[in-house]
């Protein structure tokens, strides 16, 4: 279960705050991840709390808060950035390489881990960065992408199959067919 | 438990087993090397997520400011519902859909009426959001209707040519007499979802009736706001939406629709 802490305050304004402060950095990791663009996920934020905003009334549950930001965050990015999207450099592999200047050995896996998570098919990846990055539970991951929890969990499984094997860590079965 | 059960409940969640989980891989050693192997690759993931937060500086501020600008806004927005945000207006340029920029605030209480087990999801929240901001700003025939314009009653066949985009249609030679369609269009509340839009007449003023062809949401929940009343409704193959002015009967205009309709798809 993803850890939401109760939003503060008894006026929108102040529970708007407190939604902010607790969650937006969560919220720009995960857009950065799947807009893999700094500037367009900057973007992304501002649109997703904008119409948090807006629609504040609406959030009736406040440990919901997260799961109903990145629900927004999604539909957003799907509604602006997924058929228009232009040619993109991949900044975030640059990005990588540049923090571990002192540790060459680090630098590669994890520059070829980046890789290998973005190149992983959206229904594996999807799932995955929901549960590594958004850290929620089988069943949030299930409402947000409406999917039913063994669906979700069947993604998970395949998904680390794939990275485990491409990484030589599981040379025997990654495969439940 | 076999290994590929094991594999099945190590993989799905690795930062959550159960003891279970752990005693078969302690009485293992085989399962004891799958389950570090996934440790030591969960690690790296949680290395590479935390090492990649580099929040750009002012964005919080940014966010904080949010409710001011968009308190600017709506002080234009009432004159006009064209008014974009100085957000949107930078990239209106850039993407073409913004079918839903020009965004009113919306205080949407969304209240479930009938759950299995439990409320809407977060998703169907946000769906219920959208639709309403679709209803104020995209459907100039709802505005008309209620203000008492006059609109030709459309015949079956003219409301089946839209229908038949989400997969639906009516069947009979004739609508009913309670069953005055005045608009009717293919629609796109979402990009993902095929939808047939129609407009009645109601006792209220304008009654939408939306048929989506594909479920996004699975339990049946209501919505409203200042001006509108909605129930989303999962049928038989898609969902049936209706949406009227405050203290409409929609039950009725509900009753009429699912008799007479036919999924096609």
């Amino acid at each position: 279960m993803s850890e939401t802490p109760v939003l503060e305050g008894n006026t929108k304004q102040q529970r708007y705050e407190s939604l902010v402060a607790a969650l937006y950095q969560d919220v720009f990791r995960y857009a950065l991840w799947i807009c893999k663009n700094k500037p367009m996920a900057e973007d992304l934020v501002q649109e997703t709390f904008l119409r948090a905003w807006r629609s504040l009334e609406s959030l009736q549950n406040d440990k919901a808060a997260k799961a109903w930001l990145f629900t927004i965050l999604r539909r957003e990015n799907a509604r602006q950035y997924e058929r228009y999207r232009p040619e993109l450099v991949d900044i975030d592999s640059q990005s990588v390489a540049e923090r571990d200047d002192n540790e060459p050995d680090s630098k590669m896996d994890r520059e070829l881990l980046h890789k290998a998570i973005n190149r992983l098919e959206s229904e594996y990846r999807e799932p995955l960065l929901l549960q590594v990055v958004g850290g929620f539970s089988g069943k949030e991951i299930a409402d947000i992408l409406q999917l039913n929890n063994n669906t979700v969990m069947t993604r998970l499984f395949r998904a680390r199959s794939k990275l485990k094997i491409e990484f030589g860590l599981d040379t025997e079965n990654g495969n439940e067919d | 438990m076999d290994e590929l059960e094991f594999r099945k409940l190590v993989y799905a969640n690795p930062r959550d087993l159960s003891q279970e989980v752990l005693d078969a891989g302690r009485a293992n050693p085989a399962y004891q090397k799958i389950l570090d192997e996934t440790l030591l690759l969960e690690d790296s993931m949680n290395s590479l997520v935390e090492s990649l937060v580099d929040v750009p500086a002012g964005l919080h501020q940014k966010l904080l400011s949010i409710p001011q600008r968009d308190g600017q806004e709506s002080g234009t927005v009432s004159a006009s519902r064209t008014t974009i945000s100085p957000i949107r207006a930078k990239k209106q340029s850039f993407f073409q859909y913004y079918a839903v920029a020009a965004s009113l605030v919306l205080a949407v209480g969304i209240v479930f009426s009938l759950s299995f087990n439990s409320g809407p999801s977060a998703a169907d929240v946000v769906f219920g959001n959208e639709l309403l901001n679709h209803l104020y700003h995209e459907n100039k025939a709802i505005d008309d209707i209620t203000g008492g314009a006059s609109y030709t009653v459309l015949g079956i066949d003219e409301i089946n040519v839209s229908l038949a985009g989400a997969g639906t249609r009516l069947l009979g030679s004739q609508a009913s007499p309670d069953f005055e369609v005045r608009w009717a269009n293919p629609c796109e509340i979402l990009p993902a979802y095929q939808s047939a839009h129609l407009v009645l007449q109601g006792s209220q003023g304008a009654v939408s009736i939306i048929v989506i062809n594909n479920s996004p949401v699975d339990i049946q929940y209501s919505i409203r706001d200042e001006r509108f009343e909605g129930k989303i409704m999962p049928m038989q193959q898609g969902n049936l939406i209706l949406v009227g002015e405050k203290n409409e009967d929609l039950d009725h205009y509900a009753s009429l629709f699912s008799e007479n309709v036919e999924w096609v798809i």
